[in-house]
């Protein structure tokens, strides 16, 4: 079967996006509130720093993935992010896609010894 | 609203700003949303027994975009136009977008005499006519170059550069047709003096060319203190967002030096 190449940095980019898809599931949120969500479920591994959210957050809002929308809270303007049906739709179509590439990787790393030429 | 009041994170808030590239409506709203973001890290932390201090500094490490990011956000907001111009070198667009304001000013310039040639209006025109159509292409070529600026290129950084000149030169074109009229009416007065019998061809005369010569200026200093009015309030309007975030304690007036 032949595949497209696979492209590491897109990869990347696909599973912060995910993470950020996939903790909207619970309801709409700010983006710290985001981040540090993803930090908490990820027991750590995935941290966001230097603001690298933020072009993530704009993306998927531009994609139509997420909705922003402003919220006062206490005087203050604090912007909140939602899950759209185009962004479930998404998240469930990737996150195959991300399960069948670690499924391969795996199976290439578990490989018993094979000789290379 | 309370943008930047009472925040402390004004002083981040600038330097943040002045790293961006974003038009002026979605750099406000990103440092918006930047803010709020800040005061509830550090205000977590504070609540989790951080001092104030190092709250904000780890904040603000948290939170605040690197070289990286912000090229990033530059990218992801920059306006269709900056987008496709992107390849080109700085100094060529320069270059490409001067050479396309001379042309534009060129065609005004032509535009302006086929409409008065189509109108009849250029048998006898006066000698004041073509400066002050001169002055009407350039005067409509920068205002045409600051919308351009301000709309196409989404370029905010001297958001009132630009605006006083189209006024003055405005102004300036009605004066001229003014000052044309009257040194056209002290020679007609010199004329009439020493050829009374010729009043008949004379005055009308004086009366065509002066009419037309008035009316080209007034409809072009109108047209460009119009432009000139739009423009401004865009501007005003755009950066009395920005100054509400970043300046809360800035005196309110129409006009800020950037």
């Amino acid at each position: 079967m032949t595949e497209t190449e696979f492209d590491v940095q897109a990869f990347a980019r696909d599973i912060n996006e995910l993470l950020v898809l996939s903790t909207l599931r619970s309801g709409a949120k700010h983006g710290y509130q985001i981040g540090l969500d993803v930090e908490s479920e990820s027991n750590g591994l995935f941290r966001f720093r230097h603001g690298t959210l933020y072009p993530i957050l704009h993306r998927l809002e531009e994609e139509k993935l997420i909705r922003g929308s402003w919220k006062k809270d206490g005087g203050r303007q604090k912007k909140v992010y939602s899950l759209t049906r185009a962004g479930e739709r998404h998240l469930e179509g990737r996150t195959s896609r991300v399960q069948e590439i670690v499924d391969r990787l795996l199976t290439v790393l578990r490989q018993p010894g094979e000789a290379r030429a | 609203m309370n943008g930047g009041a009472g925040s402390g994170f004004s002083p981040v808030l600038r330097a943040v700003e002045r790293r961006l590239a974003l038009p002026l409506p979605k750099r406000v709203r990103f440092l918006r949303e930047l803010e709020f973001d800040l005061q509830e890290l550090a205000g977590r932390l504070v609540a989790d027994g951080v001092p104030a201090e190092e709250a904000r500094r780890q904040a603000v490490e948290v939170l605040v975009p690197d070289h990286g990011t912000v090229e990033e956000l530059d990218s992801l907001h920059a306006t269709f136009y900056r987008r496709l111009t992107r390849p080109l070198n700085p100094g060529r667009l320069r270059l490409v977008e001067r050479g396309t304001l001379a042309v534009l000013t060129a065609g005004i310039l032509i535009g302006e005499t086929f409409t008065l040639l189509q109108a009849d209006l250029l048998s006898d025109p006066s000698p004041f006519l073509w400066p002050v159509l001169l002055g009407g292409g350039v005067l409509l070529a920068m205002a045409g170059a600051k919308a351009f600026q301000l709309w196409v290129k989404g370029n905010h950084s001297r958001l009132w550069a630009g605006l006083n000149p189209i006024l003055v030169t405005a102004g300036g074109i009605l004066a001229l047709g003014l000052a044309g009229a009257l040194w056209e009416l002290f020679h007609l007065a010199g004329a009439l003096e020493a050829a009374p019998e010729r009043a008949g061809v004379l005055v009308p005369g004086w009366l065509a060319r002066q009419s037309v010569l008035l009316s080209v200026a007034l409809i072009l200093s109108l047209a460009g203190g119009l432009a000139w009015f739009v423009l401004s309030q865009c501007v005003a309007f755009l950066s009395s967002a920005r100054r509400e975030l970043l300046e809360p304690d800035a005196a309110p007036s129409l006009k800020k030096e950037e």
